[in-house]
């Protein structure tokens, strides 16, 4: 019979720890991203922020705000910087992205946005926190940027036409020519 | 003695250009020289991060200051009050990450204290299985040093490229966070510490067999000109011989005379006979017939 209340004890003993597992609360892992390779002033730049649910219960009410542009360096094109979700399920993310236009050019420091949430329904208290930083990145001059990257019609174009007078002189001297010995061929025939 | 100057401003003249051309490729040579160590350390500035990292493994004299600071790294343990979470975004699957491709990893860092901690950087190796205290590839640590306030949480996003040759294989990952509270305790937790298994990326197109495909069907659409070219050749051939005989037909006797009337062909038929074999000479008579089948 003591064996027996043993055995009972000790299956409880292993069902606990996962009961306490299941208690665990919602956590939120946020990325902040830009995806563009090139940073140019005056061309469009997209910041992606993820948001995972990492935790064992649903997030509700998430704010995510982004403060880190300036209003004097950044103007937005579309989307808002700041999303909210009134629940994020566990084990499952969302995505929000931003497309801004860079106003100067120079390095600028991309620094983390905020993000605040519920860990469950009941909880008073808000949870704060900050996501990844892309850290600096160098935005490119639009000169610069069209420099290296634009086809540079123009400029063939001009070169194209610098270089006529080499190649149509010469040419002309000897359709000139070519034409002048030509003409007796058909009475030939 | 007007002599010996003159010989000696002759002299002159050839001696100074020499000597300025020569002293000008000496410059030419140093400027050259300067440049390309310029090239140099551009290249080294602008190779990837990881690529530096790898750098460091390779090379194994460092190994021992490594191990030392391993023996430091041991007695540095997780604060109580800091909470760290780990995600792997890249390939969802910690435990088989493709080689010579990017792995993201994001890892949370909560802190549930009443002091500001001061995360400073995250750093992530391969060691070996067996012993951890061998290092096989050293990634560049990131240096974030945000300061977290109590009760707030912080995502640190980290990544990394395990080198190509290292494919199939099993490794010790282990990712640690460096951090310090406000009173300058240095904490670390190692987030991530696990054998994991580095597998070859699964391509579906690699650059190498797509070009030999490539290769393979020029080399046998050429094969297939060839062929072609060697049977019209063949077959030109075959078909040449009975039109020869027709195109002499215009040179000999059995042309359809029906349409003429019959006094000219009587007048024809007459007349060679007798008149032109003898007045005309034989070189007239095949420029005649030669002018007379190319109008044809």
């Amino acid at each position: 019979m003591k064996l027996w209340w043993a055995a009972l004890i000790l299956s409880f003993g292993c069902f606990l720890p996962t009961f306490g597992e299941e208690e665990s609360e919602a956590r939120l892992l946020v990325s902040k991203n830009i995806l563009n390779q090139y940073l140019v002033e005056g061309k469009d730049l997209t910041v992606e922020y993820k948001v995972f649910n990492v935790g064992g219960k649903v997030a509700f009410d998430v704010v995510l705000n982004d403060n880190s542009f300036p209003q004097s360096s950044f103007t937005p094109v579309s989307g808002s910087l700041k999303a909210t979700w009134e629940r994020i399920t566990p084990n499952s993310n969302v995505t929000h992205a931003v497309i801004l236009k860079p106003l100067k050019s120079g390095y600028f420091n991309f620094t983390s946005a905020d993000v605040s949430y519920l860990t469950s329904e009941e909880s008073k208290e808000r949870t704060f926190g900050y996501s990844s930083f892309p850290g600096e990145g160098g935005i490119v001059p639009q000169r610069e940027f069209d420099r290296r990257f634009s086809p540079h019609v123009l400029d063939w174009l001009v070169f194209a036409f610098m270089t006529l007078p080499s190649l149509g002189i010469p040419y002309l001297l000897w359709y000139s020519s070519k034409s002048k010995y030509d003409q007796p061929k058909p009475k030939k025939n | 003695m007007a002599k010996i100057l003159g010989n000696f401003l002759l002299l002159l003249l050839f001696i100074v250009p020499t000597v300025i051309i020569f002293s000008e490729q000496g410059k030419m040579s140093n400027l050259a020289f300067a440049q390309d160590a310029m090239e140099g350390e551009d290249d080294e500035a602008t190779v990837e991060t990881e690529a530096g990292a790898e750098e460091e493994a390779v090379d194994e004299a460092p190994l021992t200051d490594q191990e030392e600071e391993e023996e430091d790294i041991q007695t540095l343990k997780p604060s109580p009050d800091a909470d760290t979470f780990i995600l792997f975004t890249k390939p969802n699957n910690p435990l088989e990450l493709p080689a010579g491709k990017q792995v993201r990893i994001l890892v949370g860092f909560t802190n549930k204290g009443n002091v500001d901690f001061n995360v400073e950087s995250m750093e992530a190796s391969f060691r070996y299985p067996q012993d951890y205290s061998f290092f096989l590839q050293n990634f560049t640590a990131m240096v974030f040093s945000t300061v977290i306030e109590s009760h707030k949480q912080a995502t640190f996003e980290y990544g990394f490229i395990p080198n190509e040759a290292f494919s199939s294989r099993p490794f010790g990952l282990s990712v640690t966070l460096n951090y310090k509270d406000a009173e300058g305790n240095v904490f670390q937790s190692a987030v991530f510490n696990e054998t994991i298994q580095v597998v070859e990326p699964d391509e579906g197109l690699d650059g190498e067999t797509f070009f030999l495909y490539v290769f393979l069907a020029a080399i046998i659409i050429l094969l297939l000109v060839g062929v072609q070219q060697l049977v019209s050749n063949f077959g030109r051939k075959r078909m040449a011989k009975p039109r020869q005989p027709v195109e002499m037909g215009t040179q000999n006797s059995d042309v359809d005379y029906d349409w003429l009337p019959k006094e000219t062909l009587q007048s024809l038929n007459k007349s060679p006979k007798r008149s032109p074999k003898p007045k005309q000479s034989p070189r007239q008579r095949r420029n005649l017939r030669s002018t007379g089948s190319g109008d044809d």
